[in-house]
């Protein structure tokens, strides 16, 4: 492809950039998740640990929502920064801006497999073995990564025309992580609340990784479903979106 | 064949009307009925062709629609009506080091912004101490950008830009790059893409530069064109007028 050298420089870019000037760099992609999910965990676990179903562990649970959540949250966010902060050059040069929210989908979707090396760590420690459907993981991983780049694509026009988008989509974002379930079981909730939870598409990734990853979940052909309509949805829709209000916001640039 | 190849281009788009550019703003002008969307005509029936080896410069006051018709030539924005034939890979070399980072060094910097334009990765590494040698920072190309002083980042970003040969080369305001030995440089460097037989659309307020190097020129006013022709006909109307 020809851009596939410049989608391999972008990648790269914003993998090594985020930690370029601390002393451990690269590796503050393993500590992050570790060091967020031991505070939760501190907190957490004497409360929602004992209401889980039978068989589940509270620690590789917690952990793999936060990657999960880390992933869209960061990579959705940047897809749509990326071409943003690039309006410099793409008024001047001709590159799809599509590369930007793309390679900032598959820079989440390489920290998010880094990820995984720590949780398989916590899952040894909690006494839980590795399911035989780890590969599954990469179809949740790129079936995100699909579903950040379109979302990404969509809002990346809003944050160039109006300035408070980034602070709505923020808001937005902390409402869609407290529906989702990152830190509780879902048990816990009243009903109506279970309805709501049950149709975040976020969920449905969710126990999908949870389940592929250490058996941790119990999903439903609902799930698979749900997460892949999403993902097609959102990719149609962020092409749809850019290709219609694009060439008037390169205009104004 | 000519180069580049403009006919009836017409660039029209819309802008909203209100105050501020938020969501917020938006919201509460809607409710209140008083959101309003304008048609902007940016470029109206623009036609001419540039030839290889022809420079040609356009002139024009802020908001004549220069920068669009650049975005036009550059492939970045699709003419509402009209045509826009480029044949040929364009150089950009409109506000030098606008792919560059920051936090990336000198030879990051320079391979980044030239898969940007489309070149070969491997060829441009081999080209890279060249290319830091030219533009006098080869000693600097393994720090970080931001310990470039900003005339050493235009000069790595000129040179990066006219290192390979290109069909056509769009340049803004690039000419006063540098001290007075680079600019003698850099012209030596145009001098020699043009007389290689590169089509040139040049963007300047400086009249002597565009008398010394200009072969026609397109006056734009407005959006139109006001006046095409012989380089130093239209500059005496444009600086009578």
């Amino acid at each position: 492809m020809k851009y596939a050298q410049l989608i391999r420089l972008l990648v790269n870019r914003e993998l090594t950039l985020r930690y370029k000037r601390s002393v451990i760099g690269i590796g503050w992609t393993l500590l992050n998740p570790i060091l967020t999910s031991a505070v939760l965990w501190y907190v957490f676990s004497f409360v929602f640990a004992s209401k889980l179903p039978s068989g589940q562990q509270f620690a590789p649970y917690l952990m793999a929502g936060i990657l999960l959540n880390t992933f869209f949250n960061q990579s959705l966010m940047q897809s749509a920064e990326s071409i943003a902060s690039n309006g410099g050059v793409l008024t001047k040069i001709y590159v799809p801006p599509q590369i930007f929210a793309i390679s900032s989908a598959l820079a989440g979707l390489a920290n998010f497999f880094i990820g995984l090396l720590p949780l398989a760590l916590v899952c040894w420690v909690s006494g839980q073995s590795l399911a035989l459907t780890l590969p599954l993981v990469i179809v949740v991983g790129v079936a995100l990564a699909l579903l950040t780049a379109g979302l990404g694509l969509a809002i990346s026009i809003m944050f160039i025309r109006f300035d408070d988008t980034r602070n709505i989509v923020n808001v937005l974002l902390l409402i869609l992580m407290y529906l989702t379930p990152i830190f509780y079981p879902v048990g816990i909730m009243n009903q109506t609340m279970q309805n709501i939870i049950h149709w975040n598409p976020l969920t449905s990734y969710l126990d999908i990784f949870r389940w592929a990853f250490s058996n941790n979940a119990t999903p439903t052909l609902f799930s698979w479903v749900y997460m892949s309509c999403w993902s097609i949805f959102a990719l149609l829709l962020g092409t749809y979106v850019f290709k219609k209000y694009w060439p008037r916001t390169v205009a104004m640039l | 064949m000519p180069v580049i190849d403009l006919k009836n281009v017409n660039v029209t788009y819309r802008v909203l009307m209100n105050k501020s550019s938020s969501l917020k703003e938006l919201f509460k002008d809607a409710l209140k009925g008083k959101a309003r969307v304008v048609d902007y005509v940016a470029l109206q029936d623009i036609s001419f062709s540039v030839d290889a080896g022809e420079v040609v410069a356009i002139l024009g006051r802020n908001g004549a629609g220069k920068s669009t018709l650049l975005k036009v030539l550059a492939g970045v924005l699709p003419p509402t009506r009209g045509t826009s034939k480029v044949n040929g890979k364009i150089a950009p070399m409109i506000e030098l080091g606008a792919g560059f980072h920051a936090e990336m060094t000198g030879s990051e910097n320079v391979l980044f912004y030239s898969a940007l334009m489309g070149r070969d990765v491997k060829h441009v590494k081999e080209r890279t101490p060249a290319i830091g040698e030219w533009a006098g920072v080869a000693d600097h190309m393994d720090f970080p950008l931001r310990t470039f002083s900003s005339g050493m980042v235009a000069r790595l970003a000129f040179a990066t830009a006219t290192d390979e040969k290109a069909e056509v080369l769009l340049v803004d305001e690039v000419l006063s790059v540098g001290d007075a030995d680079f600019q003698e440089k850099s012209k030596a460097r145009m001098h020699e893409l043009i007389s290689s037989g590169a089509a040139v659309v040049l963007v300047s307020h400086d009249m002597s530069a565009v008398r010394e190097l200009a072969t026609r020129a397109v006056w734009l006013e407005a959006g139109h064109v006001k006046m095409i022709g012989n380089t130093d006909e239209v500059v005496a109307s444009y600086e009578a007028h």
